[in-house]
């Protein structure tokens, strides 16, 4: 019964240094589908060298942390994986990953320093740092300008503090002809938590931190939002993606989402549209943003980590075209030359200079799950802010082990 | 019972060999799975420890967590709820629907056909598709029913934790309504027609007739839909994820989707699987009360 | 007194279409839904048909490479019906004609070995069958796995059927000089035929829409059945519900046309009862 002991042994065996020209085969584990980032990039990367196959697998975003739980566990753990930030530290705290640190520092591609706070943050645990962000992405406010002139408020004066949103949410809100205020995100997963760490971390809290006075002022916008039909009830049940939709459709007249909307939107909503950043608190507040997409890591059992990093570095090497091939901001300070929706692509780069990280924290999932409890049973009404947050925070406190 | 096993004296052997084939089968595909989480759930249990057994020992923790869990009693009776009203709309309206398309009228084998469409169609897409049907802002059902003047507002099904769990059943309703009237069909075409002739004459009403008539012969039938229905319902995984992720708050949390809850979102394996097994427990019920139904069937 | 049975008929054969109507409304609106684009899918109030159709079939079937998707579903489905009907049909059978203590433990086991939904029973399954080397055959792996997931379903229902089956005919034939084998094959299988059939259709319906199973244990895109295809397109943030339920007509079409052609074998022999 114990593979790990077999793992082991096999790992000795295999663990023969590789030649230059030997061939070499890397698995890929990501969540693109074919035509995607991984795919595109491992064609090209295969094109440039002939020695090197990467096998790549498509497994579903809700899949990886499981499907390669279940890998590492019976010996068919992938060489290289796309994770999501917040799960680095997961697999990283367990001994699962690469540290890439001596790596690093011989490589002519790679410099720390490029790479933004938040991005860096999410890869670096303990010390070490177990993985290339492939990308990034953040939040911001979207809104309809032709519905900011029809309600008579100035579309190139955006809401930019709190109060400054929830009146103009109110004003842009009307029931009569279907459309609400404001588009926004409660639903009870990471998604939640992704929504609603910022609007905490702006008042001073975070993730370890949530019983705090700015939190439940948060909250209780959210749920005013809500209560006064100022945003839809099912907020608590829509993706970013879906409430984005209503956006689009022309049902809100703002919403909260990111980067990855542009597309569609540019498609589909027959309006103008722009992006604003996050309100704050008040005027002078601290910034803060969520920070999105994942990283390319390395298996710490892979036996060929000289080559899997050749093609980290090569996929890290080429972050100016993430924006404009792929649709991710670029996670670290590289020019874009010419970027596809050049206002979008500003606002949403200064915002990235905000994004802070999720964690790090190896429990994560029942960190953001507490968080998400205390959201949605604010909203509905089943416990004040106050109550809900306090018990999120002994429950997270319990989960911390503080 | 006796007699009747004795003429078939020289073929025991042959009875057991067609049972023993698919009880075999199913140790080792299902039985083992069951174990497993047996096991684990006595365990604590690492998402990087899956292949191997040798894990620390828990004891009952794993048991004491979940059931003294703030939500264990909410859960618990969402769960009730759940397969209770599921499992008898489905079986009334099912039957209903069997004895209606028992009549003859042009078309009605054909027609009663047709509802299979909701056993065909792959659960993901039911999912999605009566998301759209009872969303709040936009779902054809509010809009019915503002239509109709049964309802004044919108009613927010999958967003009000009042509502969110009779929405999901009534997705699961409409799921198994057409397997619980295609069973019992069959057994309605079984019932010999000079039974109810005979009782006409006797000068039995409809209502008699199928009291002392349909139900007793339809024992065997009635019997397999209600405990299949109660393990499919528990077994309902799909409609959750599409609709609610048994929310708001968990006001439409189920145990089997809680215990993947613990077990594949917030990794606490060891709990997911405490209760997995709390679930089968409570399907041991159901098959005990089964079989026992099953002793006194003997009819044909 | 004829023309009063022909209004019932007539009055039956409306309330039939209503019902029938109301039921399949859903199927309706996930056809409607895959001729919308995306703005019109929330639109209110609601449009039962959408202004400009907009037929993405012949798209979705391209960039999704629908065909092999749909070719390991058929493959995969038709292996789990033939495994089921070939072990349980006999099982069904003698749990129907032997009675005592023993049988009740048999058919007690046989209802408690379903009893976890498939993504529950999915890890342990996954370990086991890497341990035996059984990955190595994706799409025997998830018969085998489903085969254990449907049999017992169809073992209760058959088992139903076979007590229908008067127990003298099978008497008859033994006395005839029948072997066990002779009888059950030459009597009871040809008179439960339609509870056979019947169950088994709605087996292979199951097998048709399970997707937690091929997800974990088929790794290669080019052995998946189309249910998994169908889940990694609604993905969070490319969920084209147009797509998808055009991805979702594509898939039901089909498996309801061989349906309702096949209605007068499946669905009329309830009816006719094969045991008048």
């Amino acid at each position: 019964m114990t593979i790990k002991a077999m793992l082991a042994g096999s790992a000795v065996i295999l663990a023969t240094p590789a030649l230059a020209q030997e061939q070499v085969t890397l698995d890929l584990w990501t969540i693109d589908d074919p035509g995607e980032y991984h795919y595109v990039m491992a064609e090209e990367y295969m094109a440039a060298n002939p020695n090197v196959t990467i096998n790549v697998r498509t497994v579903q975003f809700e899949d990886m942390v499981n499907d390669l739980a279940r890998s590492i566990a019976t010996g068919d753990a992938p060489d290289i994986t796309y994770i999501d930030n917040p799960e680095v530290a997961l697999f990283a705290s367990r001994g699962m990953l690469l540290d890439l640190t001596p790596y690093i520092e011989a490589s002519e591609v790679v410099k720390v320093e490029d790479i933004y706070p938040g991005p860096l943050a999410s890869v670096t645990y303990e010390g070490g740092i177990y993985g290339l962000p492939r990308g990034a992405n953040t939040i911001a406010l979207y809104y309809n300008a032709d519905k900011f002139r029809e309600a008579g408020l100035n579309p190139d004066d955006p809401p930019a503090t709190w109060d400054e949103l929830y009146e103009t949410a109110k004003a842009l809100t009307d029931p009569e002809s279907n459309v609400y205020g404001l588009a926004f995100s409660a639903v009870g997963t990471e998604e939640g938590t992704f929504q609603f760490l910022p609007w905490l971390q702006m008042t001073g809290g975070d993730y370890n931190n949530i019983n705090t006075e700015g939190a439940a002022r948060a909250l209780n916008l959210w749920k005013q939002f809500i209560d006064e039909g100022i945003a839809s009830p099912d907020t608590l049940i829509r993706s970013q993606w879906d409430s984005t939709g209503t956006f689009n459709a022309g049902n809100a007249a703002m919403a909260i989402s990111g980067p990855w909307e542009i597309p569609r939107m540019s498609e589909e909503a027959q309006f103008e549209w722009r992006v604003a950043l996050l309100p704050v608190p008040e005027d002078g507040a601290e910034r803060a943003s969520a920070l999105g997409e994942g990283d390319n890591v390395i298996l710490a059992n892979t036996d060929t980590p000289d080559e899997a990093f050749a093609f980290l570095e090569f996929l890290y090497g080429d972050m100016d075209r993430v924006w404009n091939d792929f649709g991710y901001l670029p996670a670290s300070a590289v020019e874009v030359t010419d970027p596809k929706y050049p206002e979008a692509y500003a606002v949403f780069e200064e915002s990235m200079k905000y994004a802070r990280n999720r964690g790090p924290e190896s429990d994560w999932p029942q960190v953001s799950g507490a968080i998400q409890t205390a959201i949605q049973s604010t909203l509905t009404g089943q416990a004040t802010a106050e109550e809900a947050l306090a018990e999120a925070q002994a429950e997270i406190d319990d989960v911390l082990g503080n | 019972m006796t007699s009747s096993r004795s003429s078939f004296r020289d073929g025991r052997g042959f009875d057991r060999l067609l049972v023993g084939l698919t009880l075999g089968f199913l140790l080792v595909f299902s039985a083992f799975p069951l174990v497993y989480n047996l096991i684990m759930s006595f365990q604590e249990v690492d998402l990087f420890t899956l292949g191997s057994f040798d894990r620390p020992w828990v004891g009952l923790e794993n048991y004491a967590d979940v059931t003294g869990h703030r939500v264990f009693g909410l859960i618990a009776t969402n769960t009730a709820i759940f397969v209770a009203v599921s499992v008898a709309a489905q079986l009334v309206i099912g039957f209903a629907l069997a004895l209606f398309f028992q009549q003859s009228f042009p078309g009605a084998t054909w027609l009663r056909g047709l509802f299979l469409a909701g056993w065909i169609m792959p659960g993901l897409v039911v999912g999605a598709v009566w998301s759209f049907i009872l969303s709040g802002d936009f779902g054809v059902l509010n809009w019915g029913l503002m239509t109709l003047g049964i309802t004044d507002g919108r009613v927010f099904w999958l967003s009000s934790p009042d509502t969110a769990l009779y929405a999901v059943i009534i997705a699961n309703v409409w799921l198994g309504v057409p397997f619980n009237m295609i069973l019992l069909s069959v057994g309605l075409s079984a019932i010999p027609e000079d039974v109810y002739e005979a009782a006409e004459l006797d000068g039995a009403g409809r209502v008699r007739r199928f009291l002392t008539i349909t139900l007793p012969l339809m024992r065997a039938q009635i019997g397999a839909v209600l405990s299949l229905g109660i393990i499919f319902t528990l077994q309902q995984f799909d409609l959750f994820a599409a609709l609610t992720q048994g929310g708001p708050a968990n006001g439409s949390n189920v145990l089997q989707y809680w215990s993947w809850e613990l077990s594949f979102t917030d990794y606490r394996i060891g709990q997911g699987s405490a209760v997995s097994v709390l679930m089968i427990l409570l399907v041991v019920l159901v098959a005990v009360v089964y079989v026992r139904s099953t002793r006194h069937e003997h009819v044909a | 007194m004829l023309r009063d049975d022909r209004f019932a008929r007539a009055g039956l054969l409306a309330i039939a279409l209503v019902l029938v109507g109301l039921y399949l409304f859903p199927l309706y609106w996930m056809y409607v839904t895959a001729l919308k684009t995306g703005t019109e899918i929330s639109a209110w109030p609601p449009r039962f048909w959408p202004e400009t159709p907009d037929v993405a079939v012949v798209e979705v079937w391209e960039r999704l490479r629908m065909g092999t998707f749909l070719w390991n579903s058929l493959i995969i489905a038709l292996g789990t019906t033939a495994v089921v009907v070939l072990l349980g049909t006999g099982c069904g059978y003698a749990l129907a004609r032997v009675r005592g203590l023993w049988m009740d433990v048999a058919l007690f086991l046989i209802l408690m070995m379903q009893v976890l939904p498939s993504s529950l029973m999915i890890t342990p399954i996954f370990v086991a069958f890497s341990q035996f080397g059984l990955l190595e055959y994706p799409r025997l792996s998830v018969i085998l796995a489903q085969v254990a997931k449907l049999l017992p379903f169809y073992v209760v229902l058959v088992r139903a059927t076979f007590l229908q089956v008067p127990r003298e005919l099978e008497e008859a034939a033994l006395v005839d000089g029948n072997s066990r084998l002779g009888a059950f094959l030459k009597i009871n299988v040809p008179l439960a035929r339609n509870g056979i059939l019947v169950a088994a259709v709605l087996i292979m319906l199951q097998a048709l829409g399970e997707y937690v199973y091929s997800r974990s244990l088929i790794q290669e895109r080019a052995f998946q059945p189309a249910t998994v295809g169908l889940q990694s397109f609604m993905g969070p943030n490319t969920s084209d519900w147009q797509g998808v339920m055009t991805y979702a007509a594509i898939y039901v079409t089909p498996i309801l046309l061989f349906f309702v052609l096949l209605q007068r074998q499946i669905v009329s022999g309830l009816t006719s009862g094969a045991l008048k």
